[in-house]
């Protein structure tokens, strides 16, 4: 009987054990899980000096992480930060504060 | 007066021509600019308030006229056309201020006028520039275009470069019409012009730096 408990209790010890391991992973993950990506397409977009201007108005908004800019495909990316959120409307107004035309914007286009 | 002082730096900086830099940045972005030619050094800085307008300190020594403008700047982006491939940008810079002439004299009121136009592509620059001053005593007009082509198409952030021909027509100069060859660099905030007017010999010197 004893020798049936210390299995058991063997065995217990031994299942529970990845799922102490995994809680934090899990965890770990749900901090990790990444914002929304945002693909604004743009018009005018040809000038890379001028175009910095895309980079710096729009990184300056609290709820952006990174900005990406393709001229080739006269886009905008703009990653937002987890958690936080980028309506249309701000997009819009960050796009023509940078001197530039919104054509369309395109949500987890690149994901 | 200061503005001599800071002049005399410009010239000692600088070589030669006019650049077709944006005179206006994004909302909230400051941009420093010299040019440098055979007739005139300047030195602007500007700050933005909007996307379509900036205001800033401009200052010019200029050979041809002989005298040191020193005075504020306003610029107005009238319009623009962004297009998917390409954008045109049309442009009012008016000045008022001082202009001291060289070896003395009084400083007289002084301003200037002018119309900027461009349009380009990634691969194509057009632009034509035209302004008037009014230094007290002496007036002048002159008309600057430029032609431009990208050897290769650069990326975002990439080191951006063309080559572009300058003409400039100064009425009144002994040289009435000039040509000047320049290569423009670009990479992040950073802009630079290096060229040569054939006629008058001189090389040209630009650079922009916003932030």
């Amino acid at each position: 009987m004893k020798l049936i408990k210390t299995f058991a209790l063997a065995l217990s010890l031994c299942l529970s054990a990845p799922l102490a391991v995994a809680a934090p992973e899990a965890a770990a993950k749900m901090e990790a899980a990444p914002g929304e990506i945002i693909v604004a397409n743009v018009n005018g977009l040809v000038c890379d000096f001028c175009a910095q201007s895309i980079r710096k108005t729009v990184g300056k908004e609290d709820a952006v992480q990174k900005v990406y800019v393709d001229l080739s495909k006269g886009q905008v990316r703009i990653d937002v930060k987890p958690g936080k959120s980028l309506d249309d409307e701000t997009i819009e107004k960050l796009v023509r504060k940078s001197g530039y035309s919104l054509v369309s914007i395109d949500r987890n286009a690149a994901k | 007066m200061p503005s001599r002082y800071l002049a005399a730096g410009l010239a000692l900086a600088a070589l030669a021509a006019p650049a077709s830099a944006r005179p206006v940045s994004y909302a909230g972005g400051w941009t420093l600019m010299q040019e440098n030619n055979g007739m005139f050094s300047s030195l602007h800085t500007h700050y933005s308030p909007t996307a379509t307008d900036s205001i800033g300190v401009y200052v010019e020594q200029n050979w041809d006229m002989d005298s040191t403008f020193t005075g504020l700047q306003y610029n107005r982006l009238v319009r623009r056309w962004n297009a998917p491939q390409s954008q045109g940008n049309l442009y009012l810079k008016l000045g008022a201020g001082l202009a001291d002439p060289f070896g003395g004299g009084a400083a007289e009121a002084a301003s200037f006028g002018g119309i900027a136009a461009d349009w380009e592509t990634r691969r194509v620059f057009v632009s034509y520039d035209v302004r008037a001053r009014d230094f007290g005593p002496d007036e002048s007009v002159s008309h600057a275009a430029r032609l431009g082509v990208a050897p290769y198409v650069a990326e975002f952030g990439d080191l951006h470069t063309w080559a572009m021909l300058q003409i400039e027509n100064h009425p009144e100069a002994d040289e009435p019409l000039t040509f000047t060859p320049l290569l423009r660099f670009f990479k992040g905030p950073f802009l630079l012009e290096a060229g040569y007017t054939i006629e008058e010999e001189e090389f040209l010197l630009n650079w922009v730096w916003r932030y």
